[in-house]
């Protein structure tokens, strides 16, 4: 039955990703007095490029065509370590908070291999862009995970979801607060959202994510564009689950193992048109502001740390 | 245990993280407007302090002073100042001389600080040290808004913030001071902004820039 459960709700985050992002597309779209594509028009968009011929340059090597499966490989793992449904996931060994953070992370470095590899100028700008704010964003996710983690005395995911689960909803801690505030500065840039990157343009002078795959095409453009949505529904599952894990089945009666896709749906929903608000109405940053805003989340996550120490 | 009563306590347990993070806004905000928004919503934390104060010790004097605080703190004062700024016409900036990044990083270290200096003091009064820290970090975040800020109306809010922190400390040694003292202190300080908005429009009249690190000069 756990078992079950726990495939059920990797799959799910694996196959609900694109909805996520034709949400937040449409709440964009309805907040800008415009009526917006369906909510279903990633699929679409996947099924066709998954029919199209993939082009490859004639300067790329193999490594050209490795990275998207690499990365999809990469993102789909991360997705078994994250509890949605119930506290409990799919693999769920001790350590795997940073096992996590750096299944991410070679994604995103065979990501911009495989872009610098495509012989484009765009991509090496792509994949510089990209390097700077995934090396400066670690640090602060890192460190706000394990302030969590030591709050729960526990290195695991589940575990710090459990704690949290058995925590009184009223309580507020500083350490929560705190890592809180960084995790979501790190969610926006690791996401590649407004205001550190901006996931529509295609203006050279600004896009990150968007110059990394422009000489990619077909399936393997498919496998990327899932991938990153896959990426941004992990994090918000995982910000869900860390801060507010509420409506989680913790025991396996039928109205409680109902009422969590529910419950985590409404949650995921909530979170979709947040970043509908905020991308709506901030401005992207110039990129050498981005260091500002990543050293932001670092002081706060360090706060979080240093006040485990403090509340006891 | 009523609804009314467990809020209360909440509100006492927990005002202490919300202070801090009003400060860790400010520390990071670039308008001036957003600054005077936190303001009214740190005197608002204040505010349901001293309601479930009142409510635990059942003192009358106390929700009176709640009532002040509502009244002057979060909706006179943080009017007051937005009139100025939308008389002003100057740019919306804080001018700070460090950058988003670096002042988080010294407010988180100064809320750290407040920390290490009020701990001796909270063990051998038996306070609550979460808001006796709050209440230094309140004062230390109000100084260091005032000398980083180039912005002559900064200096007003740091000021105001400092303030902030004198009356938590007071709220949390002595559950308050009298009513008549308190009446007193509000008077002096909606004075005061309305003072230090008016030398506020005498400095851009006379120098056309509001930024008092150029204040080297006299001038008639």
């Amino acid at each position: 039955m756990n078992l079950a459960i726990n495939l059920i709700q990797a799959l799910l985050l694996i196959a609900i990703a694109p909805l996520v992002s034709g949400i937040i597309a449409r709440s964009k779209a309805q907040m800008q007095n415009r009526r917006g594509a369906s909510l279903w028009r990633p699929y679409a968009e996947l099924l066709k490029l998954f029919r199209k011929q993939d082009l490859v340059p004639d300067t790329a090597s193999a490594l050209f065509r490795f990275a998207p499966v690499i990365l999809f490989a990469a993102t789909a793992t991360a997705a078994a370590f994250v509890p949605v449904l119930h506290p409990s996931a799919l693999f769920d060994v001790s350590g795997d908070i940073i096992l996590f953070v750096y299944l991410l992370a070679i994604g995103r470095f065979f990501l911009m291999l495989g872009a610098m590899d495509g012989g484009s100028s765009f991509g090496g700008l792509g994949a510089s862009r990209e390097a700077l704010v995934s090396a400066l964003a670690e640090a602060p996710l890192l460190l706000a995970l394990i302030s969590v983690a030591i709050l729960s005395h526990t290195v695991s995911l589940s575990g710090i979801v459990l704690a949290t689960v058995r925590q009184d909803p009223l309580h507020l801690s500083a350490v929560y607060a705190f890592a809180l505030g960084a995790l979501v500065l790190v969610a926006i840039a690791e996401t590649g959202r407004i205001p550190v990157d901006n996931p529509s343009t295609h203006l050279e002078l600004t896009m990150i994510h968007e110059a990394m795959v422009l000489e990619y095409s077909g399936p393997s453009l498919a496998l990327i564009e899932w991938a990153s949505a896959m990426k941004l529904t992990l994090i918000l599952a995982l910000l869900t689950g860390i801060f507010a894990p509420w409506g989680m089945a913790t025991n396996a009666s039928i109205a409680a193992l109902f009422l969590a896709p529910l419950v985590f749906a409404v949650k995921l929903a909530l979170l979709a048109a947040v970043i509908a608000v905020i991308e709506s109405s901030i401005a992207k940053l110039r990129i050498y502001l981005i260091p500002d805003f990543l050293g932001m989340a670092s002081a706060l996550a360090i706060l979080a740390v240093a006040f485990t120490a403090l509340m006891r | 245990m009523g609804l009314i009563e467990l809020a209360a306590a909440k509100a006492l347990a927990s005002s202490a993280v919300f202070l801090f993070i009003t400060l860790l806004m400010m520390a990071a905000a670039k308008r001036i407007s957003t600054c005077i928004v936190l303001f009214s919503i740190q005197s608002a934390i204040m505010a349901a302090e001293i309601l479930g104060m009142a409510y635990a010790g059942k003192s009358v004097a106390a929700y009176a002073v709640a009532a002040l605080v509502i009244t002057v703190k979060v909706i006179a004062i943080p009017y007051a100042l937005f009139r100025i700024v939308k008389d002003l016409k100057a740019s919306q900036d804080v001018s700070s001389s460090t950058t988003g990044a670096q002042s988080v990083f010294i407010m988180a270290g100064l809320i750290l600080l407040s920390f290490f200096a009020v701990a001796p003091y909270a063990i051998t009064l038996r306070l609550d040290e979460d808001l006796l820290a709050a209440a230094v970090a309140l004062l230390l975040a109000g100084a260091f808004l005032m000398v980083s800020r180039k912005k002559a109306l900064m200096q007003v809010i740091g000021l105001l913030v400092l303030e902030n922190g004198i009356f938590v400390a007071a709220l949390t040694t002595t559950y308050g001071m009298p009513l008549v003292i308190e009446i007193g202190i509000f008077f002096d300080l909606l004075m005061g902004v309305f003072l230090m908005g008016l030398f506020v429009f005498r400095i851009r009249d006379t120098f056309e820039h509001l930024d008092v690190s150029k204040l080297r000069r006299l001038r008639g």
